[in-house]
């Protein structure tokens, strides 16, 4: 257990709980000590404390030689939800008395946010419960010493109610600035910017804003599109063939995006619960894909894929491991450049003819500890050789991804059919021509005689 | 030449609109697999027909299968029981397709109304009828809505197994269209099969002594 891990474990503090009994002892010792140490131990106005903190440049040096950051902005702060609890509704073990203290054990600014996220529990508990569920959480478990807490998205000196809402203001962009540029051009994003009434999602309105889920588990984002587009499936069926089926394996922006790149991500599944293989998973670990991908310079190719499932069914796992694939946007970003239904692909020759653009990227995936999806490239083959039969048996575009040794054999049917046909009659013509056709000992009248005859 | 009633009404019927829909759903069935390389139809278009005519030759089929359990025209279908005699009747109508034909040699066959197959036709529609047809359809039905019969779909190792041995009936059945559609023209004239399934009366020459 890492001490991360160990820090989310804390017992819940209820802050302003903890607050009252430090603000009730500080009370009744009040009351027994002189009026000047009353005034030393009372908490500290957000003025008083302000009269430093809101002094540019202040600062402090950490023992790793990290900066954190002290200054806090007065008129920001001023402007911030949090201005109503004050400084010491977060910061209330600051003894006037005793501050700044002496020594203060601060391995780094990281840390020290991460100690304050508790703070924040104290009063956003759902919030909180929700972030823990997240992928977000989840890479703070893992020391990602990227991965955001409270802080990251949330300014806690200039908190904003809205903000977060906003296209200009929404965090998310300050990690995924690409999926963001892709967003800012999207349908939502512009009718969202055109409109302050407009429902259109943000970040948060398809992903959540707290429990965020990795995309891979293909749960999220796909079912946001259908809480807000009422009759999607009625729509789609108008038109669109198979449509349960092309709901399930090819995403939204596959489509919807018109300009993205598109992909085949095929996922290893156990069959037996229908759950996506973990890449922990000791035998479908890391290194058994990245040998099977050095078979081929341009990935795993179908035999290696075929060998591949092949030892993992001989492992030991409890179902029959299978790949369940789905046509997606090549990137995260290319997904998010969704436009208005009109400019969708509805062109069904994009994917169903041959050497459709869909079918030359194919990925590996399996799923990492922290729930995100691990891709690994695959060598387009592996959906178009007779191999695919056993492998990949259940994914299949017609036409698109189809088993070229069958078409030679439409072709020889084809050949065989007319040259039947033609050869026997050139026969027939050439047993005349060379006088080896005796109808009289067929029976036949001479006069009927003017071709083959027979049944 | 006499005329004998060869095919009643109800089997002309279900010949003509099979023939129709299979060539139908060959050339409909080219368009959607080939798409991109033949642009003769939209892929939407060649699918709702293809799924639309499917049907049509399903229900087809069923017809005459009602028709045939209900008649003794049924007596056509019914295999030659004797290994022995239907080698050698399979011999002879190869031989003579494949040889004596060209020498104007009599067809060893003489249809009659209750045996309108000869052995190599016999053999061959019952592993038309009775197997490739119903493994087509319901290879179709399976892939006309995956989700609905996922269950049955991977059971079979998943949608690119069914569409495999679809295409590999299809590749079949074009060639048999095709050699069907020959064989056909191979009577006392071009057409005379063809006039027959269109009127029922097949004409019959006076069998030769000792032929069968």
């Amino acid at each position: 257990m890492n001490g991360c891990s160990a820090l989310f474990q804390i017992p819940r503090a209820r802050v302003y709980g903890g607050f009252a009994i430090v603000a009730g002892a500080l009370f009744l010792f009040a009351a027994a000590a002189l009026p000047a140490a009353a005034e030393d131990k009372a908490p500290p106005t957000s003025e008083q404390c302000l009269g430093c903190h809101g002094s540019a440049g202040m600062e402090k040096k950490l023992e790793d030689g990290s900066i954190l950051q002290l200054h806090v902005p007065g008129d920001t702060f001023a402007k911030s939800v949090h201005s109503e609890i004050g400084c010491v509704g977060c910061h209330y073990d600051v003894d006037l008395g005793s501050h700044p203290p002496d020594k203060k054990d601060i391995p780094s600014p990281r840390s020290f946010s991460i100690t304050m996220t508790q703070v924040c529990r104290g009063c956003h508990t759902d919030k909180f419960d929700q972030w823990e569920s997240s992928i977000h959480a989840a890479l703070v478990r893992s020391s990602n010493p990227a991965a955001p807490i409270c802080t990251d998205c949330h300014n806690p000196h200039g908190v904003i109610k809205g903000a977060a809402e906003s296209v200009e203001q929404v965090p998310c962009q300050k990690c995924h600035a690409d999926i963001y540029t892709a967003y800012r051009g999207s349908m939502h994003a512009q009718a969202r910017l055109k409109s302050a009434d407009s429902y259109a999602p943000i970040c948060s309105g398809c992903h959540s804003a707290h429990a965020v889920k990795p995309t891979a588990e293909g749960l999220g984002p796909e079912a946001a599109c259908f809480n807000c587009h009422a009759g999607l499936q009625e729509a789609h069926e108008k038109w669109l063939p198979n449509t349960a089926l092309h709901f399930e394996v090819v995403s939204c922006p596959a489509c919807h995006s018109p300009k993205a790149q598109r992909k085949v991500d095929l996922m290893l599944i156990d069959s037996k619960d229908a759950q996506p293989l973990g890449s922990d998973d000791p035998q479908v670990g890391v290194p058994l894909f990245e040998a099977s991908s050095q078979s081929g310079s341009k990935g795993i190719d179908a035999q290696a894929l075929a060998t591949l499932l092949e030892t993992l069914d001989r492992s030991g796992i409890a179902g029959k491991t299978v790949l369940r694939g789905r046509l997606e946007a090549a990137t995260g970003a290319q997904a998010h450049m969704l436009t208005d239904k009109s400019q969708a692909i509805s062109d069904c020759r994009t994917c169903h003819s041959s050497g459709s653009q869909p079918f030359q990227s194919v990925t590996i995936s399996v799923i990492a500890p922290q729930g995100q999806r691990v891709g690994y490239g695959a060598n387009a083959d592996v959906l178009n050789t007779p191999i695919s039969l056993q492998s990949v048996g259940g994914f299949y575009a017609i036409g698109g991804t189809r088993i070229k040794i069958l078409d030679i054999l439409v072709i020889l049917a084809i050949l065989g059919g007319a040259g039947f046909a033609i050869g026997h009659l050139v026969l027939g013509w050439m047993f005349r021509y060379l006088g080896l056709y005796h109808p009289a000992i067929g029976g036949h009248r001479p006069s009927e005689d003017k071709g083959p005859k027979s049944v | 030449m006499q005329r004998l009633y060869i095919h009643p009404l109800p089997v002309r019927l279900w010949h003509w609109t099979n023939a129709f829909g299979v060539v139908t759903m060959i050339l409909t069935g080219m368009q959607i697999r080939y798409v991109g390389l033949i642009n003769v139809v939209s892929f939407r278009t060649a699918v709702v027909v293809h799924n639309t005519v499917g049907f049509i030759l399903i229900a087809n089929f069923f017809l005459w299968l009602v028709y045939y359990l209900s008649s003794d025209r049924i007596k056509v279908y019914l295999p030659e029981m004797s290994p022995r005699k239907h080698f050698l009747g399979s011999w002879r109508q190869a031989y003579y397709y494949g040889y004596g034909i060209f020498r104007g040699e009599p067809n060893p066959f003489h249809i009659s109304i209750y045996r309108k197959f000869n052995p190599l036709q016999s053999m061959l529609y019952q592993i038309i009828m009775m197997l490739l047809l119903p493994v087509q359809f319901y290879t179709g039905i399976l892939m006309w809505d995956v989700k609905r019969f996922s269950a049955q779909v991977d059971f079979f190792g998943g949608v690119r197994v069914i569409d495999t041995v679809h295409v590999l009936i299809f590749a079949f059945l074009i060639f048999y269209v095709l050699a069907h559609v020959y064989l056909g023209s191979l009577g006392h004239t071009r057409i005379a099969h063809f006039k027959a399934m269109v009127t029922g009366y097949e004409d019959v020459e006076e069998a030769a002594p000792g032929a069968e």
